[in-house]
């Protein structure tokens, strides 16, 4: 007995040693359990909490009704979806999403289709440079298009500077200023792009034999295209489909911004009036509401893909399709595709730069033309300093800088990081469960997790302090929500490299930093800068999941430009969104020169 | 005496099948062994095992006096300290270093002086006819050279265990001749102990001086390679080892050829399953002067020699045969066996001992 126990003890010693000395050989096991708990709190505590949130009293509804403050209680539910508020903050917000997204999608995807039809197998003029330009709405912060249209169209209804169409003396109508229909042709303009994307590459993967065979049965084009082309791209189109509603249903701006003169609201405005209003119930009820149709797209997408996964085609010899001959038609599809270049891309550019060169609007003559809103001490008419001037504008750029530049490296090494773990421990619990943690915040809109963090950090837990009004929470709800593309990419690339190059050091006599500092690190040099850069675009131009967390002094270059706008100072904003159009379209230069591929993979959000 | 010993290795990867089920074995000193066997085999987990990138799940492994690993006491020497050459399939070149900096990677880590690294460099490069390639990357080398850097990367810091894993599969058949007999005078003028991993029978019969066949995690037989061939123990060595394969005759279904082959081995025939006839140890004679008649059914000549597929009372089988056939398709012949070819197998698939 006494005997057997010592054993037992034994055996648990030597098999604790042998773990040990594993560990020291390779510590990822460290490393991955590290990144679990971390990330357990970064992403699982926010849900949590907005969970908690939805269904207890806040310290304010306590004092009012004399309970005790967290008490459970489905008074915010009932707020949102049955009482006399829930017309106004919920049912009719949710009307106007559907329908906005309805037709926004509509339009995104029928224009992705046209276009990328177009320029993949057609002779149109320009089409090789086509295929670049018409992505350029999608690095435009999503507010350009928005603040533009309201530059070209607004009406006296609100204050601030005339219109352009009004200082011409046409007065546009309230419906096409404001409202569902901006909102949607706004939004269709900055996701096409998404459609365009997904649509060229899906075309140029179908197998090119596929479309011979067909045309030895004498099939002509018009027959081909809708015999087998389009019936292949039904996966493509399902997919399109759901991310581009998903992701109008998250979009922020341009509600905000063409839907509030007009008094539309939509879900995610709603939302940001209820944090406005510090009814934190209410947003944690709007929010997992958000959430859970983000969700669901979610799983049909992946149900969808999976359905059709027999529709994807093996093979094929890499051959590209023979541009078809347009005949007569080749000058109108020309003209119609360059159009959608100049509206979608070149218009929301010249417009707002001219509203910012532009003294008094429409007035086109020489003296009209200065520098004022840019580099003028005292704009006239606003009170303000220009942006070149401004103290607001500059430390809305260096917080931009600082906030999009440490998330993104943050979120970058992370990434590595992660894809590190979970390739070394394959089918460990650490491997899935850092795989599907870092997804998690994928399924939530960004609204939706700002509002999370709003109420998770907004006083201090444990040793955690609170951070609102900081710019560390600001880093942290990025780096967080971009984790999902980090990961992603971080476990692609170390997938790529394989154990083999380190595993040949280590024989070699090489210890782990060493084979991390010599080996990896030099391997995955191009792989980290990709996976730095991206969120950084996608930081620069972020709004949705800023807007409620920034307070004075926290300001991003976004954000501001709303402030500006609130202010009915179009033009600064303009001068605003156009800083933010030049940054990003360099570190999308930078990124094409690393890389030497396209963004189809990369930029999501 | 630095043998490598294997003592009850069990190595489970979470499956349903075991991939290395107590494994006890011992390659001596100077050894060139081959662990040959279908994917699957456990033949690679042995392998990286020795080296230090798996850990067993029990059992022990010892390198001269050295404990490589041990269950019982809870040793376990890393990798990077079991002074060993290691050789990958990819060869596993850092794409980002020189062939310079590839070869010297060793030595850096033994932090071994400049002069000394650049001296070694030198007799590697002469050894291996890398002159010129110096401060190329790998990415520039065709494959055969890209071989011989991943060698010499690997001989740098003069290891006396040296452990290749299938480093001939990637190359054409010329090249992999070529190396095959590198391979064989590297063995034979450096003298360490080398195991190298295989599913190529071709490969580890020419190399070898030992060869251990692996099945489902165990090994089947370890002898010197003709023995391997000449006296297989079971069914698997005998069907895996040997192109074209060993023709099988069932002693129950090809009746007329089983009473024929167990006269022929003076066996009785319900103490066998199988027989077993190497294709080469059966000569075509005329008709009713062999053992048994067959009829012809194809001819494939190879240009060294002619495969020929007869049928003996329905039952198809070949042979090789380094005469031209006698006869041409559907004629008749005689089949002779030479009995040092004949084996034959009893229910659980092993080899029944001659008389």
């Amino acid at each position: 007995m006494i005997s057997s126990n010592s054993n037992n003890q034994n055996s648990a010693i030597i098999n604790f040693k042998i773990k040990f000395s594993k560990l020291l050989q390779q510590p990822t096991i460290l490393i991955g359990s590290v990144l679990v708990i971390i990330l357990s709190y970064l992403v699982i505590a926010p849900i949590v909490s907005i969970f908690s949130n939805s269904v207890s009293l806040t310290m304010m509804d306590a004092m009012l009704s004399g309970s005790k403050d967290g008490e459970f209680t489905y008074k915010y539910i009932d707020r949102v979806f049955a009482s006399s508020v829930s017309e106004k903050i919920f049912w009719i917000p949710l009307k106007n999403s559907i329908t906005v997204s309805f037709f926004a999608t509509l339009i995104a995807l029928v224009l992705g289709l046209i276009l990328a039809s177009l320029v993949t197998s057609t002779n149109i003029f320009g089409r090789k440079y086509l295929g670049f330009l018409l992505i350029i709405p999608y690095m435009l912060p999503s507010q350009a298009m928005a603040t533009a249209w309201l530059t070209m169209f607004k009406n006296r209804k609100i204050s601030g500077p005339q219109g352009m169409l009004e200082s011409f003396g046409i007065t546009p109508p309230d419906w096409l200023a404001y409202g569902p229909l901006p909102i949607s042709i706004c939004m269709a303009l900055s996701y096409f792009p998404f459609a365009f994307l997904l649509f060229s590459s899906a075309l140029s993967k179908i197998d090119i034999q596929l479309e011979e065979v067909a045309s030895t049965f004498g099939a002509k084009t018009k027959a081909i295209w809708s015999k087998i082309i389009l019936p292949l791209l039904i996966p493509t189109t399902m997919s399109v489909l759901l991310l581009t509603v998903a992701r109008t249903l998250g979009t922020f701006a341009t509600p905000y911004i063409l839907g509030t003169p007009a008094k539309y609201t939509l879900l995610s405005t709603s939302l940001y009036s209820s944090v406005r209003s510090n009814d934190s119930g209410v947003v944690a009820v709007i929010a997992i509401v958000l959430s859970l149709i983000g969700v669901m797209l979610l799983l049909v997408d992946i149900w969808v893909v999976r359905k059709w996964q027999r529709f994807v085609t093996v093979g094929g010899k890499g051959i590209k399709r023979q541009p078809s001959k347009l005949g007569i038609f080749r000058m109108p599809t020309t003209i119609f595709a360059w159009i959608i270049f100049l509206i979608a891309a070149l218009g929301p550019f010249i417009v707002l730069a001219l509203s910012t060169l532009m003294r008094e609007p429409g007035n086109f003559s020489f003296s009209n033309f200065g520098l004022a809103y840019w580099t003028g001490v005292n704009v006239p008419g606003m009170d303000q300093p220009g942006i070149f001037t401004s103290p607001e504008v500059i430390t809305a750029l260096k917080n931009s800088f600082l906030i999009a530049g440490s998330a993104s490296i943050i979120c970058g090494m992370l990434g590595l990081l992660i894809g590190y773990a979970v390739v070394r421990l394959p089918g460990t619990l650490i491997s899935g469960f850092l795989r599907q943690i870092s997804f998690l915040p994928y399924l939530m809109p960004g609204l939706a997790f700002a509002a999370a963090y709003l109420s998770l950090f907004a006083v201090s837990r444990g040793p955690i302090p609170a951070l609102y009004g900081s710019i560390s929470l600001l880093i942290l709800v990025m780096v967080v929500t971009y984790l999902p593309y980090a990961s992603r990419s971080g476990i692609s690339a170390m997938m790529q490299v394989g154990p083999e190059p380190e595993e040949a050091g280590m024989v070699l006599g090489a210890g782990f930093w060493r084979r991390i500092t010599t080996i990896l690190a030099p391997l995955q040099k191009s792989a980290l800068i990709i996976a730095i850069i991206l969120p950084f675009i996608t930081g620069m131009k972020e709004l949705s999941l800023v807007v409620m967390l920034v307070t004075p002094g926290t300001e991003l270059l976004t954000t501001q430009s709303i402030r500006f706008l609130d202010f009915g100072y179009t033009q600064l904003a303009n001068a605003t969104i156009l800083i933010i159009g030049v940054v990003v379209m360099i570190s999308v230069l930078i990124l094409n020169r690393v890389t030497k591929t396209n963004l189809a993979s990369g930029l999501g959000g | 005496m630095s043998e490598i010993k294997l003592k009850s290795i069990i190595k489970n990867f979470g499956g349903n099948s075991i991939a290395v089920d107590n494994l006890s074995e011992i390659f001596p000193d100077g050894e060139f062994v081959c662990l040959l066997g279908p994917s699957g085999c456990g033949k690679t987990t042995t392998l990286r095992m020795i080296a230090g990138l798996e850990t067993p799940d029990s059992g022990e492994i010892f390198y001269g006096d050295k404990t490589f690993f041990s269950s019982k006491t809870g040793e376990l020497t890393k990798t990077e300290n079991r002074n060993l050459g290691l050789m990958f399939q990819s060869y596993a070149l850092w794409p980002h270093m020189t062939v310079y900096k590839n070869i010297v990677f060793g030595l850096e880590m033994q932090k071994k002086s400049l002069e000394e690294k650049n001296k070694r460099y030198l007799e590697l490069e002469k050894l291996f006819h890398l002159e010129n390639f110096r401060d190329r990357y790998p990415s520039e080398l065709s494959g055969g050279q890209q071989q011989r850097v991943a060698l010499a990367r690997m001989l740098a810091i003069k290891p006396s265990l040296l452990l290749l894993d299938e480093p001939l599969s990637n190359l054409d058949s010329n090249l992999r001749l070529e190396m095959r007999s590198e391979l064989k005078r590297l063995h034979q003028s450096i003298g360490c102990t080398i195991i190298f991993v295989t599913h190529d029978q071709m490969e580890a019969m020419t190399l070898a001086t030992s060869i251990a066949v692996m099945n489902k995690g165990k090994i089947e037989q370890i002898d010197k390679p003709m023995e391997i061939y000449n006296n297989p123990k079971s069914l698997f060595v005998a069907k895996f080892v040997g192109s074209p394969q060993m023709n099988i005759i069932n002693s129950e279904i090809d009746n007329e050829l089983a009473l024929c082959l167990s006269k022929k081995l003076n066996i009785e025939r319900n103490q066998v399953k199988n027989f077993g006839i190497r294709p080469e140890s059966m000569k075509m004679v005329q008709q009713n002067e062999g053992d048994i008649n067959a009829n012809i059914e194809t001819i494939q000549p190879t240009g060294a020699d002619w495969i020929v597929g007869v049928n003996i009372f329905g039952k198809s089988i070949f042979l090789i045969s380094s005469d031209p056939p006698i006869g041409k398709e559907n004629d008749k012949i005689g089949i002779f066996f030479k009995p040092e070819g004949c084996h034959s197998f009893d229910s659980n698939d092993l080899r029944i001992l001659k008389n």
